[in-house]
């Protein structure tokens, strides 16, 4: 499929921070690209640049203090450099996004079906009743009960699984092509969790949207993508589809991750695997590879040079290390 | 094996009520459980089901409406004054958020050090000599770190500071509420082990409250599963996770996330939310959601019963637990 065709394709993104202890490179050159009608994850602790990631990407990182750099498009729409003006031609329409806090991310002293009907009457310039009825249509989609009724609740009114589908209700008001979903069930039970991660499933399928899953648990994104970027210090570490990534990861960094969640299916006082030390400061990066300090494989080439990504053996998969651990495919590395 | 060892903790008929008349809210509604000496139970559930209130309640940082809490023989639920806060000293509660619950205008050292000074335990050499072993244990440097302020660490690093002071008076119960779910995987990970090994060399015994049902399987021996202020399953952690008994109990595994391509998808999800604890369900309390429910579980109240040993559920129609 040729670049164009492709949802999204980000480019060297990088932003920086610049703040009074100097500049911080919470994103720090990242690239990657999205099908239609794809699932992508993007993982990583906290701080590892995930979430300024999806909102550089959303453009919605355009203060001062800010730099961006490099290039996002959307649908062939480019995100960096474009004014605010011209990024509401996409926002709602090509992109849309859901937020971790559903109460924080609606207006508490407003009805959610004036929430919905906003981009609906602004956007599509819908009229009152048209947009009314729409947006108990969106309610209906994401799974309200009575949605008429609830139309004209508050959002106090209603429990933190039910405010987080009527966010996704609103971001999709505009039928978006992109939803990104940053953190969409961390604060919600696992129940709950549940009914949301199938949500999203049904309607990516039925409106023939792209998401993209950004989180830090490794079990939202496990049966819910088709293939994951891990972040690590504001960079990519490995990509690769997401059966790739669990069974044949070659970064040190991603295998650690995945042995220090602890499993439903481990036997009571199991031994955790764990990775020394914290993430890094930011504002204090080597110069080589990020992970090195905390890494069993860092040799003296990963504190002195920074790895690229560099291609696995299937195809689409590839990590950023110099000590990569042995392929456990069969099939020798490049 | 439950029968040999000497309960550490006796809870009977727990209830803890926040309101007056028709505002009252029964947030633990009878509740009773054993914690045997050297054992870690796992009490899990979802948001509002109770469990944070019966961890306070046991250390009567909210006061109980009814029933006996027993320590070690010695029923503490009426205590006050001198006889409750000595109580205290053998159990210790951690708490969730790790940042707020130290003071963040005080040093390291003094923080780890106020149990013992409250107590006037031990003094000068000695008292130093005691705070430095405490959180050399916890894995930080006494001498590095001994004279920073609290708000100079992360996360993971306060809660062990957390610990370290929680272990200060030698308690025999600690009492962990969610103490790990404002961490990331690989601190998670480094703060569960450390646990276990203070676990080993302390003597304690953990009661486990957390909404992560990997987390609690990886550390608890026994496992409580609990549902609008009651307990609906109590066993071994293997076995009820193997073959649950309680419906609810199968919906919530079912709703776990493996961090595994290969894992089940969900198929079977639980519909709805919890109904109101201000207006509990007749009967059963899971029956408004439970696809097995009927005019039994309106009507009358399932109490625990055995279905294995050590293994007791609360339900009218439990799932057949052949285990495979």
């Amino acid at each position: 499929m040729s670049e164009s065709e492709k949802l999204l394709v980000v480019k060297d993104l990088a932003t920086t921070f610049a703040t009074a202890g100097g500049l911080v490179p919470a994103v720090g050159g990242v690239s990657f690209d999205l099908e239609r009608n794809e699932t992508l994850g993007i993982v990583g602790e906290s701080g590892s640049g995930k979430t300024v990631l999806s909102r550089t990407i959303m453009g919605l990182q355009p203060r001062a203090n800010v730099t961006v750099t490099g290039s996002a498009r959307v649908n062939g729409f480019e995100v960096v450099g474009a004014s605010e003006k011209e990024k509401r031609q996409i926002w709602g329409t090509e992109v849309a996004m859901v937020f971790q806090d559903p109460m924080t991310s609606l207006n508490p002293v407003m009805r959610i079906g004036k929430q919905i009907d906003e981009a609906l009457r602004v956007r599509m310039g819908m009229n009152r009743a048209a947009a009314r009825a729409r947006a108990i249509e969106l309610l209906e989609l994401v799974g309200i009960p009575s949605p008429a009724q609830r139309y004209d609740a508050y959002p106090g009114q209603l429990s933190g699984g039910m405010r987080q589908r009527v966010v996704i209700a609103t971001a999709l008001a505009c039928s978006p092509k992109l939803l990104m979903a940053d953190e969409p069930t961390t604060g919600l039970d696992v129940t709950i969790q549940a009914q949301i991660l199938n949500l999203l499933d049904e309607l990516k399928d039925r409106l023939k949207m792209s998401v993209i899953l950004v989180t830090h648990d490794l079990g939202v994104v496990a049966t819910r993508t088709s293939r994951i970027v891990v972040m690590y210090a504001g960079r990519i570490v490995e990509t690769g589809s997401t059966r790739e990534v669990f069974y044949h990861h070659r970064m040190p960094y991603t295998r650690a991750l995945l042995e220090s969640s602890p499993k439903v299916s481990n036997h009571p006082h199991t031994r955790l695997a764990t990775i020394p030390g914290r993430p890094p400061n930011l504002l204090k990066l080597a110069q080589g590879c990020s992970f090195a300090p905390r890494c069993a494989y860092a040799t003296d080439r990963c504190h002195q040079e920074r790895p690229e990504l560099q291609p696995a053996a299937e195809p689409g998969h590839s990590f950023a290390c110099w000590n990569p651990l042995p392929t456990t495919r069969g099939v020798a590395a490049p | 094996m439950t029968d040999t060892r000497q309960p550490l903790l006796r809870v009977q008929d727990l209830t803890v009520t926040f309101g007056h008349h028709h505002h009252a809210v029964s947030a633990v509604a009878g509740v009773s459980f054993e914690i045997y000496e050297g054992e870690t139970l796992g009490l899990v559930g979802e948001s509002g089901c109770g469990k944070s209130t019966t961890g306070k309640a046991l250390m009567r940082i909210v006061e109980p409406s009814s029933g006996t809490i027993e320590l070690g023989g010695v029923d503490i639920t009426e205590q006050n004054g001198r006889a409750l806060r000595n109580a205290r000293t053998h159990m210790q509660m951690i708490f969730q958020d790790p940042i707020s619950s130290l003071n963040p205008r005080r040093r390291v050292k003094d923080i780890v050090a106020e149990p013992l000074d409250c107590w006037k335990k031990v003094r000068g050499p000695e008292r130093d000599a005691m705070i430095s072993d405490l959180l050399s244990k916890v894995g930080i440097d006494p001498a590095v770190y001994g004279n920073r302020y609290a708000r100079q660490f992360s996360g993971g690093q306060c809660q062990r500071i957390s610990i370290a002071r929680s272990l200060a008076m030698r308690p025999k119960l600690l009492i962990c509420d969610e103490m790990v779910s404002a961490l990331d995987v690989s601190v998670q990970a480094q703060i569960l082990n450390l646990l276990e090994d203070l676990k080993a060399e302390y003597g304690l015994t953990l009661l486990f409250i957390a909404h992560d049902l990997a987390v609690v399987k990886n550390v608890s021996d026994r496992v409580a599963v609990m549902y609008l202020g009651k307990i609906c399953e109590i066993g071994p952690a293997d076995a009820l996770y193997e073959a649950p008994a309680h419906p609810y109990t199968k919906f919530l595994l079912g709703a776990a996330l493996e961090a595994d391509p290969d894992s089940p998808m969900h198929s079977q999800v639980l519909e709805g939310e919890p109904p109101s604890p201000m207006n509990p369900p007749s009967g059963c309390r899971f029956r408004t959601r439970c696809p097995n429910a009927t005019e039994r579980c309106a009507a009358e109240e399932p109490q625990p019963r055995e279905v294995a040993p050590g293994h007791q559920v609360a339900c009218h129609f439990p799932l057949s637990i052949t285990r495979k």
